[in-house]
């Protein structure tokens, strides 16, 4: 059998693999047990989405409930040459979990055991359908929790943290998944299961945790997911600062980072978002400011003193009309259940929205951010702004109907203009939510064809080939007739194919 | 010396070389570049990206093995090299390619000194948070290959945690990128964290972007001493544990501590770094911390760290030993008693589990010795033991990495698909690939 390198199969866009036939369900059967496989089409609809507008419908899904099924799953998908697709939550916002050409999904919600905590060495071992925000839940009692705090974290589960590399809005001080996931057990695209990494943080040889995590679910399914707690901080205080224009909220912004302040948190929401947020939660967000930021600090109480305080003063330099502070737990948590409702909240205003995921150099955020309103005026479009401003990373949210005919293909075209202008800047098309389906055709505004065959290597290295999660992450040119590949890919050359340096 | 290549494979190769990146080759017999006792038959300086992937391309024509060096303070954390044909000394690689104070980042070539690098940027009160021993010599790259580190690694991890992209060229010669330039980022594989500890066997890396610290306003650095090992562990977790302003805290053994004050004691070194109220806090529970274990905490001026750097510098055997946090203060015990004799210097970073140790087998006991006894203590509290540097004879007993694991697989055809020629550092990484 011929090992098939991410971008040859991206190249030639042969397809390179099989449907799911009775046979292989059958095998299925064999290999789980019968009522862990789903294979009827009434039953796979509800798993042919994510957070996406992308759609695709897996032709079986497999709910394995420990390693050694997930292995006999995919050495079965493996034998007979049919894709397969890891799957967490369904949260995901580009598209990973989606099964683009059918095939076979392996499920891993039904694995969500804690098998371990060690609060004295503050590591936990966790299966990877375990939800994010049910492990910070089941340590808190020992003082500990798991830092990477997506927005979704009450549902996203840590395998696909794990495989998105997941940020949230306190990796601005703790950093993102990978930063926190000491050693995995993997399970190889032919079912062999290895353990990379491990408890101490020295494992000797290639990081190979390191260079999974963040893999989309292209590499391998993680079937056990060692990860490190972190401490409750004894003091942590929010500030909501309000502004009347954007300007100042993102200048306010670099400010803090040039004062050679770091935040735990630091987050901008704009005035689209608030109108959507507050009728719902009651934050306190005013609805006539034009922007608000949403600050913390943690750490001893000292500390978190002096920040504030230093915080207070360059909002106001940076012309804050309000500086409120919240040091209570209750008050705190009703600033970030706005914060994290958001786009939820957004969903009740508008039939659809579109989330992007652009990174720029915090100096260039001003003047990003007024193109980004500038560019979906120029599309027709509304465009709402929440995002983790301190690390850079935007996420415009464009809003829109699909009903309405050639919507969404105005929302792609406005989407790749956002996407490209944040290259220009010096940035990146994706912070955390992935490449996935969505921003494959972008990615070649950034790596050039050695880039992605040197990370082809990795690919082939762990015995991934072209039918493991296909058409996610390279760019690929036939076989994946989802939605957005129709548009996108007529819109990324359109503007500009150069590389940026 | 150690090459078995044909003579008119490197004959070829230095003409070759010479034509495509004039002034490259030198003509001494290559001792500033020794590694493992053993010379190259070409040493190369490359100052532009361009020469480095020209040696790389025409080394790989004539299968020569390329060993890239930069201040050489930690090329003694990989196996022997299999042949040295070609010495690739990175230092001439030393520009700051742009510092972006207002982002936090700065991109440089690899040769670049992190001293030199944080003098630069002191003046922006910022600061790369790295400072393995010899950082006035490391460099970047250097540091990015060894995956380097010393005592600030307790609040600011590695330099997987620091490093945003990288450019590297291959053995082939061809030139990749990986990550950006921005401090958030999940384009494409995390290969930049491949390289992290790769010690040159994929690829050399000739610029980074990293990340940087703001500079803490105030450091302190207070050194507090014990009678026991289990005293001066339960100080060091306490402070962890509490969440104190600490940058770096070290516990360090009897002979340590002794290099280091003069006196054989067990001692916890640690910095508060910070806010003047953080600072005065932490140096307040620290004082009360010690004087529940019956220790005693004095002020010491910074330059003990310097001294530190010095003592743990990887000296003729060093070791580097990783165990879970609550490990640490028992198994540096255990170690010290082992050790006696060899006048082992032991400082472990309590909270990453990590114990360096610097040793001294002209003493009478066999290096070899001293390495099983160490991997043995610690394989059984269930870590892992490198070797940091060692004499060139010991290095062909033992593997440097340690015992293989079931992962080696995957390392290895990960190095079949980056340099299947062997032409990059053959035979220098774990399971000598
Ligand atoms: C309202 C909302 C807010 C969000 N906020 C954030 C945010 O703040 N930060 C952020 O980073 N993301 C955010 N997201 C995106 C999403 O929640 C994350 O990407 C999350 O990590 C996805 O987890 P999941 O379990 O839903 O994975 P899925 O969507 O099911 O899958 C995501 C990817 O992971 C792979 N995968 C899943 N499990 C495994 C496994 N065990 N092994 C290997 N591969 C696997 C899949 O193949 C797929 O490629 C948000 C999403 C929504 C809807």
């Amino acid at each position: 059998m011929t090992m098939d390198h991410a971008p040859a199969a991206a190249s030639n866009g042969e397809r390179r693999w099989n449907p799911v036939t009775s046979e292989v369900v059958r095998a299925l059967h064999r290999a789980v047990g019968r009522e862990r496989v789903l294979s009827t089409p009434e039953e796979l609809l509800a798993y042919e989405y994510d957070a996406t507008i992308e759609r695709g419908t897996p032709q079986a899904v497999v709910f394995p409930e420990s390693t050694e099924q997930v292995s006999a799953a995919v050495a079965v998908a493996h034998r007979f040459g049919v894709p397969v697709t890891p799957r967490g939550a369904g949260t995901g916002l580009s598209g990973g979990a989606i099964a683009a050409v059918g095939g076979v999904v392996i499920a891993l919600t039904r694995m969500k055991r804690i098998i371990e905590v060690d609060r004295v060495n503050r590591i936990a071992v966790v299966e990877p359908g375990v939800v994010n925000l049910d492990l910070s839940r089941a340590v808190a009692p020992f003082g500990l929790y798991y830092a990477p705090d997506p927005s979704s974290q009450r549902a996203c589960t840590i395998g696909g943290n794990v495989a998105e590399n997941a940020g949230g809005p306190h990796c601005l001080a703790y950093g993102a998944t990978t930063n926190h996931v000491l050693g995995l057990e993997l399970v190889l695209a032919d079912g062999e299961v290895v353990h990379v990494g491990g408890r101490t943080r020295d494992v000797p040889g290639y990081d190979l945790t390191g260079a999974f995590v963040g893999s989309e679910g292209t590499l391998a399914i993680a079937t056990k997911v060692t990860v490190r707690l972190s401490r409750i901080p004894e003091s942590t205080r929010t500030l909501l600062a309000v502004f009347d224009s954007v300007d100042d909220a993102s200048n306010a912004v670099s400010a803090i980072i040039a004062a050679g302040i770091l935040p735990a948190a630091l987050e901008m929401m704009d005035r689209h978002i608030i109108a959507a947020v507050e009728p719902v939660i009651n934050a306190g967000f005013p609805l006539d400011a034009d922007a608000v930021l949403l600050i913390e600090v943690d750490g001893l109480e000292e500390a978190t003193t002096e920040d504030a305080a230093m915080i207070r003063g360059i909002c106001d330099a940076q012309r804050a009309r309000e500086v409120r502070l919240a040091v209570e737990s209750a008050d705190r948590e009703r600033l970030w259940a706005g914060r994290k409702t958001s786009i939820s909240a957004l969903g009740r205003l508008y039939p659809n929205y579109y989330v992007l995921d652009g990174v720029v150099p915090r100096p260039r955020l001003p003047e990003v951010l007024r193109d980004v309103y500038r560019i979906a005026e120029t599309h027709g479009l509304a465009v709402a702004n929440v995002f983790h401003a301190g690390d850079g990373n935007l996420h415009p949210n464009l809003l829109f109907d699909e009903r309405v005919p050639g919507a969404t293909d105005r929302v792609l075209a406005a989407g790749a203009e956002i996407m490209r202008r944040c290259v220009d800047a010096g940035g990146s098309i994706t912070g955390e939510h992935g490449v996935g389906l969505e921003k494959r055709d972008f990615i070649g505004w950034i790596f050039d064809d050695i880039d992605l065959a040197v990370m082809g290597k990795l690919k082939a290295a762990f015995k991934a080939d072209g039918r493991y999660n296909p058409c996610k992450a390279f760019p690929t040119t036939r076989g994946c007739g989802e939605l957005t590949d129709r548009v996108v890919a007529r819109h990324a050359p359109a503007l500009g194919t150069d590389i940026y340096v | 010396m150690s090459s078995t290549t044909a003579p008119a494979a490197i004959d070829e190769f230095r003409a070759a070389v010479s034509l495509r990146a004039p002034g490259v080759v030198f003509q001494d017999r290559g001792e500033r570049v020794a590694v493992d006792e053993c010379l190259p038959d070409v040493t190369c300086a490359p100052s532009i990206e361009s020469d480095v992937s020209a040696i790389l391309s025409e080394a790989s024509a004539c299968g020569l093995s390329v060993v890239p060096y930069a201040a050489g303070a930690h090329m003694g954390g990989a196996n022997v090299p299999r042949e040295y044909d070609v010495a690739m000394l990175m230092t001439r690689l030393d520009r700051i390619v742009a510092h972006e104070p207002a982002d936090m980042t700065v991109t440089l070539e690899a040769g670049v000194p992190i001293t030199a690098l944080n003098a630069t940027l002191a003046a922006h009160n910022q600061f790369l948070p790295l400072d393995p021993p010899a950082a006035d010599r490391a460099t970047v790259g250097g540091v990015i290959a060894a995956n380097a580190h010393g005592p600030l690694r307790h609040r600011y991890g590695t330099v997987r945690d620091w490093l945003l992209g990288v450019r590297v060229v291959h053995a082939d010669g061809s030139i990749s990128k990986a990550g950006g330039r921005v401090v958030k980022n999940v384009t494409g594989y995390e290969m930049t964290k491949l390289y992290c500890g790769s010690f040159g066997t994929l690829g050399v890396v000739t610029e980074a972007t990293l990340k940087l610290a703001p500079a803490p306003p105030v450091r302190v650095t207070v050194a507090a001493q014990f009678d026991t090992a289990s005293a001066a562990g339960l100080y060091a977790m306490a402070a962890h544990d509490a969440g104190l302003a600490i940058d770096a805290a070290e516990l360090l053994s009897p002979p340590a501590t002794y290099a280091l004050f003069g006196e054989p004691r067990w001692c916890v070194l640690a910095r508060a770094a910070g806010g003047p109220g953080a600072i005065e806090r932490t140096l307040r529970e620290l004082r009360a911390y010690a004087g529940a274990m019956r220790g005693a905490l004095r002020e010491c001026d910074e330059a003990t760290w310097a001294a530190w750097a010095r003592a743990l510098e990887p000296g003729v055997l060093a070791l580097r030993a990783s165990v879970l946090p609550s490990r640490v203060a028992e198994t540096v015990e255990v170690l010290d008693r082992r050790f006696a004799g060899a006048a082992a210097l032991l400082s472990a970073t309590v909270s990453a589990g990590l114990i360096r140790a610097n040793l001294d087998p002209t003493r009478g006991i066999r290096g070899g010795t001293l390495y099983e006894s160490a991997r043995d203590v610690v394989a059984r509290r269930g870590g892992t033991v490198a070797i940091d540097a060692a004499p060139a004879s010991l290095k062909r007993q033992y593997d440097v990495f340690g015992a293989e694991r079931a992962d080696i697989a995957i390392m290895r055809r990960i190095k079949q698909e980056f340099d299947p020629r062997g032409t990059l550092s053959r035979g220098r990484f774990a399971g000598r690939i």
